[in-house]
């Protein structure tokens, strides 16, 4: 068994649970899918885990912006858990839906370690609707992220409604200054992607993906590292193979970027 | 008092939605608005306080960074306020989840009484827009009579203080539960009492029941339990369990078949048993990998030594043609229980759609409910949010437009779930019921949906078909009720389990009480979503996301509380038994007591006339065309016409990645833009995963499912024998050409067909459709028996025909084409040998397997011009499968770089599809093709000859692949280029194409390029 635990949060119309505990598993670390009421009612404690894991779907529908209710829910209940949980210097990672929650729950952008306040938002897509696409993003090694260390581009899956990150000018500001921005909508070539689409899926303001906070311990994206476990979830992998294989390599690429990500963490412990 | 809170964006921010409304406005009415800004209302109908109200505001409602609210009307401007809320009763999510959320927040618990109601304000500006236009645009885009209500104002009657006003849709029954009695003096008082009742009993079932209900000993054993004449809700549960949706009485019924108008009469007796069941029972004798076919929610094949995967299919048809969104949306959910209902359950790991539907720009006279284009607009976005959330992926789908689906539209939708081999020790594919378990009710409460929608759908829509069965699917509460019931599942604690569809309490307890041979219900205590139903009422009621679970006495316990800890609510709704009845009490009288074998016994069987007409005796012929001379243009009109181009707009709004479980997608190539021959998942979410934490390494990607669809209901205007065979070999071709293995396919049959029992004057084609049907009955068991594919599942919809009013008030009938979806399923050993379908590089051959004949009947090259023809394409199993074979040992021995069907539209588009998938250049000459009897390059490029594929392979493994295909038709045809330009020689060796690949792109792009 691995000394890192991680909860996944499950219920409540979660849905990326099984895959994200098998992702944290493939990294290294011992997973375990927790029921959000569960932790409510205390049969499962916070301070068991290391690392807390808000993962995708959709929490109560999302029928009044996505992670907001599952924001209100927590926060109400074990809000001042999850605040322990983070002074101890643990790990909090949201992903997608998750995402949405932390900067519900205003432990994202966390400014001078305010956890409480809601300063940025996740809101609908430009385009409209739901959309699926794979992205590639630009690494800020800069960025004091501990999830995205020694890494420089990442592709990932995007799958969401909302998540075009907005806020204000000055708070966008205050991020980049603090090296907050982990990552953005890039073009293939890498190039940021200057709000277009589709390189940038959402509309998001300077193409912003996923940001930390001021710690690098609280990191929250909209694209899935977690759908990207195995070589073969690359939507190019077919063409990559092939080419690998004229050259007398098997088409397996190694350890993916999705779970790179995850091994940053487990690393960290 | 009720609050009314409104919400918007702040100003500065782009309001996607109001800017879809504007474009559409513009784009299907040609309705011109400055701008259009949504405002979210929620009408709080609950006992708050000041603090409360402005609690709830600024912590749930309100983003501080986005939005401004406010429990008085915003002050945003417009020229005409639209405001659109839900009518009375019907499935409002978002209203239940903000009341969840409230009482969490505040630590309350509101009463019975009190509710959240959702509703939306659209501020419209505009020049010159006139009430005509808020008419059409609140009526033909906002809202749908079915189940909104709405109200517009125009700016100079707007009161800035009261806004909208206050409606709260609350239900208001007043209604004592009453259980009623039906005099059975006559056939003819009982059939009238149907019609009245919309109980659709057929008249031949009326004697029946009647003599049930005369028989002396029933009298006697029914008076002892306090009733005489039968009730409502007995009639009523026979009436559902006896319909052709639940029963499949077309499919089992006699048919008096002839070929030509003086052949004999050939007597076919059930094509369900001598089509269907007959095949697929003696091919599961030779394939072990069939698990449980014929009898349960869905049919069971081995995936791997510990786990089954569970497949079916179903339609929603006739809700999605009246209201798009709510229609599509209960069908994917719905579908999604069946999987979950299967053994003792199964968790789900795809699905996929099917929409055909009337042309998306229609102009004619006919005035269907939704224009095409609207309703097309409401099935995607219905699965979509179905699927979605549900956090099931939807890798496959797809959509095709043709008139006859303007009468009624067809809504498919596929489910595919993976259960344990075992649960507690104990085989999971089987269950039972056994006396003395309890009978629960999960999930959802019942209100009036839904009420006769099985009825409904066993009838040809008119303009009096009755709208109550038009329900919204809700998949948050399905999706905590499926991680509930699989957890309860692994600790053993579920003996049976069904889900509450078409019929409600009537079908799922009905027929579970069968296994046990009884059931005592009390009906009281069925949780109601507001009071004064009557008790047949939540007997049949169709509300959604409930499944009825049989649970041991001992099991209870537990059983509850992890329905407590899921936030799920479960019931018990009374106990099986061992009566040979169906006993069902209300506060301790009884109001239904039927003895079980009562539909077993006697039934008469449904028949038909079935009269074929041969397409020569129907004076079809071949179109007199000579060949055209500009095949530049030709081949880009043939890639926008609407039934070939790209649909990426849809595609994408599907999440086809969640669960991690994705190897192939529905988009792949350079640009991840061309179709996908079918889907392919791997194991990853069989739940039950280990692994050894850190071992990153695996020598193979493990096990993964394929999965397939295709639909060609253009076949049937010349012969349905051959729409069926050419739609099943497409399936079976599709799977292979990912990397599916031909030993081991499972079969999804969905037959779509409009009316069949013969009329003078409302149905005179019925007996030729009746003979259609027989002979796609024949021709799926001619092809399952020939490619060895047990049918795992298969549903079919019977009443495929609308009347539509025209332009001088006069109505026309509409029937669809006769119409199958077929699917395939199959088990990929190691998903890394899976294969695309794009060209990957430069210099690699392209080849062609399988002979092209001159089969243009009824193809998209004929129907571009306006043709049908009469050389329908034929499948000629013996000559495909030894192809079929090499293939598959072609792409497990890594020969090949890409694999791609030839399908709708010919080898002149596919292999465009191929060069469009790898964004490169490819020379091929045509007077290499395999074929047989073709002179004419136009017959090359675009008959739909079936058996084919187009593969391409590095040059290095040519003599292995020709090898393999040693004496079939199989040829190098050319080969892929560092250029960019896709270019054909001739028969006559003569440059016949050469256009470059990204304009075919483009014109394949074009028709739909303006849609996200």
């Amino acid at each position: 068994m691995s000394d890192v635990h991680a909860l996944v949060l499950t219920g409540y119309g979660l849905n990326c649970d099984h895959e994200t505990a098998y992702a944290l598993e493939l990294a290294g670390a011992s997973a375990t899918r927790v029921h959000i009421n569960s932790l409510i009612d205390g049969s499962v404690k916070l301070k068991d885990f290391q690392m807390m894991v808000f993962g995708g779907g959709f929490s109560w529908g999302d029928d009044h912006g996505g992670g907001v209710i599952q924001a209100v829910r927590l926060k109400t209940n074990i809000g001042d858990n999850i605040l322990e949980f983070i002074e101890k210097g643990n790990l909090v990672l949201g992903i997608c839906n998750g995402f949405q929650t932390l900067v519900n729950l205003g432990l994202l952008p966390g400014f001078d370690g305010d956890y409480k306040t809601r300063s940025v938002a996740l809101t609908y897509n430009d385009c409209g609707n739901f959309r699926d696409d794979w992205v590639n993003l630009k690494v800020n090694a800069a960025s004091p992220c501990v999830f995205t260390r020694g890494l420089d581009q990442m592709e990932l899956p995007i799958r969401h409604g909302e998540g075009k990150f907005y806020s204000d000018e000055s708070t966008i500001k205050r991020l980049f200054d603090n090296k907050q921005v982990v990552l953005q909508y890039a073009t293939r070539d890498g190039e940021l992607a200057d709000c277009r689409r589709p390189f940038n899926p959402n509309g998001s303001i300077s193409d912003i993906a996923g940001i930390c906070d001021t710690t690098g311990r609280i990191f929250g994206l909209m694209p899935h590292p977690e759908a990207f476990s195995h070589w073969t979830s690359h939507p190019d992998w077919t063409r990559i193979k092939e080419e690998m294989k004229r050259q007398g390599g098997s088409g397996d690429s190694g350890v993916t970027v999705g779970i790179r990500l995850f091994q940053n963490a487990v690393k960290f412990f | 008092m009720p609050y009314q809170l409104e919400i918007t964006l702040k100003t500065d921010l782009f309001d996607a939605e109001g800017e879809g409304i504007r474009q559409k406005a513009e784009n299907y009415f040609g309705i011109e608005l400055a701008q259009v800004r949504t405002i979210r209302v929620l009408t709080i109908d609950v006992n708050l306080s000041a603090d409360h109200l402005e609690k709830i505001r600024t912590e749930i409602f309100t983003n501080p960074v986005t939005d401004i609210s406010s429990y008085a009307p915003l002050p945003v401007d417009f020229d005409w306020t639209i405001w659109v809320g839900y009518r009375p009763g019907v499935k409002d999510n978002p209203g239940s989840t903000a009341m969840e959320a409230v009482e969490d927040i505040l630590g309350i618990k509101t009463g019975p009484d009190e509710a959240i109601y959702t509703s939306k304000r659209y501020c419209l500006k505009g020049d010159g827009l006139t009430a005509k236009d808020a008419d059409m645009i609140a009526g033909e885009l906002l809202a749908n009579d079915l189940i909104q209500q709405w109200k517009i104002i125009p700016q100079k009657q707007w009161n800035p203080k009261k806004g909208t006003g206050m409606i709260i849709p609350k239900v208001i029954l007043n209604h004592e539960p009453t259980v009623t009695s039906v005099p059975i003096d006559s056939d003819a008082t009982l059939k009238k009492i149907s019609d009245e009742r919309n109980l659709a009993l057929n008249p031949n079932d009326i004697p029946i029941i009647r003599a049930y209900f005369l028989d002396k000993k029933v009298q006697a054993e029914r008076a002892l339990a306090g009733l005489s004449e039968p009730t409502d809700i007995e009639l009523e549960y026979i009436s559902q369990a006896r319909s052709d949706h639940c029963n499949h009485n077309t499919f089992q019924g006699l048919f008096r078949y002839k070929e030509g108008a003086d052949g004999s009469v050939e007597i076919v007796d059930n094509l369900f048993e001598t089509c269907i069941k007959a095949p697929t029972l003696e091919l599961k004798e030779k394939k072990p990998w069939v698990v449980s076919v014929l009898w349960d929610n869905a049919g069971a094949g081995r995936f791997d030594d510990d786990h089954y995967y569970v497949i079916t299919g179903e339609t929603h048809n006739s809700p999605s043609n009246m209201e798009a969104y709510g229609g599509a949306i209960t069908g994917i959910v719905g579908v999604y229980r069946d999987p979950l209902g299967t053994g003792k359950g199964s968790k789900l790991v795809m699905g996929s759609y099917g929409f055909c539907v009337g042309p998306r720009d229609y102009d004619g006279d006919l005035r269907p409910k939704l224009h095409p284009r609207r309703l097309l607009d409401g099935v995607i976005e219905g699965v979509r949010d179905g699927g979605n959330k549900s956090g099931i992926p939807t890798p496959f789908g797809q959509v095709l437009f043709h008139q006859g689906y303007m009468g009624k539209c067809l809504v498919f939708v596929t489910a595919v779930g993976i259960m344990p081999a075992t649960v507690d020790g104990k085989p999971a594919e089987q269950k039972t019921t056994s006396p003395g378990e309890m009978v629960i009710m999960c999930g959802g409460r019942v209100g009036k949906d839904g009420i006769h929608g099985v009825t409904a759908s066993s009838e040809v829509f008119s303009e009096n078909t009755p709208a109550g069965h038009v329900q919204i699917g809700d998949p948050y509460t399905q999706k905590k009720m499926h991680d509930f019931l699989l957890e309860a599942r692994d600790e053993g604690l579920i003996q049976f389990i069904t889900d509450n569809g078409g019929g409600g309490l009537s079908s799922s307890v009905g027929e579970s009480a069968l296994f046990s041979n009884g059931c005592e219900i009390q009906l009281e205590k069925v949780p109601l979503k507001y009071e004064g139903l009557d008790q047949w009422e939540i007997w049949i009621s169709e509300s959604q996301e409930r499944m009825t679970v049989a649970v041991r006495p001992e099991d209870i316990q537990r059983f509850l509380s992890l329905s407590e800890k899921h936030a799920v609510e479960s019931t018990v709704i009374g106990t099986y038994a061992d009566s040979g009845k169906l006993h069902i009490t209300y506060n301790g009288k009884t109001c239904a007591y039927v003895n079980l074998d009562l539909l077993k016994s006697g039934f008469p069987q449904w028949e038909f006339d079935a009269e074929w007409l041969s397409p020569h005796d129907r004076g079809m012929t071949e179109p007199v065309l000579s060949e055209p001379r500009d095949y530049d243009r030709l081949l880009m009109d043939m890639l926008s016409r609407p039934n070939i181009c790209s649909k990426e707009w849809i595609t994408r709004q599907y999440d086809h990645e969640v669960q991690g479980t994705s190897v192939i997608k529905p988009l792949v190539g350079e640009d991840r833009d061309v179709n996908s021959d079918a889907a392919v998942i791997s194991k990853l979410e069989t739940g039950n995963w280990k692994l050894e934490t850190g071992n990153l390494k695996l020598e193979t990607g493990g096990k993964g499912l394929a999965f397939s669809q295709a639909l060609l209901p253009a076949y049937s205007v010349i012969d349905a024998y051959h729409m069926t065979s050419c739609t099943i070999d497409e399936a079976v071709r599709r799977l292979i050409a990912v990397g599916g293995n031909l030993e081991h396919i499972g079969g999804v049959d969905n037959f779509c067909w409009p009316n069949i029992q013969y009329h003078p004057e409302n149905n005179p084609d019925g007996k030729f459709k009746a003979a259609q049907l027989v002979r796609s009955c024949r021709a799926l068991r001619d092809m399952c028996m020939a490619y060895e594919i047990p049918l795992l599942s298969g549903k079919d919809s019977m009443y495929v025909d609308g009347h539509l009013p025209g332009k001088y008030g006069e109505t026309h009938k509409v029937s669809a084409p006769e119409t199958l979806q077929f699917s395939c399923i199959g088990v990929i050993d190691d998903i890394t040998k899976c294969v695309t379908m794009d060209a990957k590089i430069p210099g690699d051959l392209v080849y062609v397997l399988g002979a092209t004949r001159d089969e243009l009947g009824a193809s998209e090259y004929y129907e571009h011009f306006g043709h049908i023809g009469k050389n329908v394409p034929g499948v000629f199993p013996d000559q495909f499968i030894p192809v079929y074979k090499g293939l598959c040992h072609a792409i497990k021995e890594e020969l090949v770089a890409s694999v791609h069907g030839i399908y709708r539209g010919g080898l002149g588009v596919h292999l465009a599809m191929v060069a469009m998938g790898g964004n490169i250049g490819m020379n091929v000459d045509l007077s290499l093709v395999p074929a047989e009897q073709v002179s004419r390059n136009d017959v090359i490029l675009f008959s739909e000859s079936a058996g084919r594929f187009i593969v391409t392979i590095d040059p290095a493994n040519r003599k292995k692949f020709e090898t393999i295909f040693k004496g079939m038709p199989c040829a190098c045809i050319g080969e892929i280029t560092n250029g960019s330009d896709f270019i054909a020689k001739g028969i006559d060796k003569r440059t016949l194409l050469n256009v470059p690949v990204q304009q075919l792109k483009t014109a394949w792009k074009s028709p739909f390029a303006g849609l996200i």
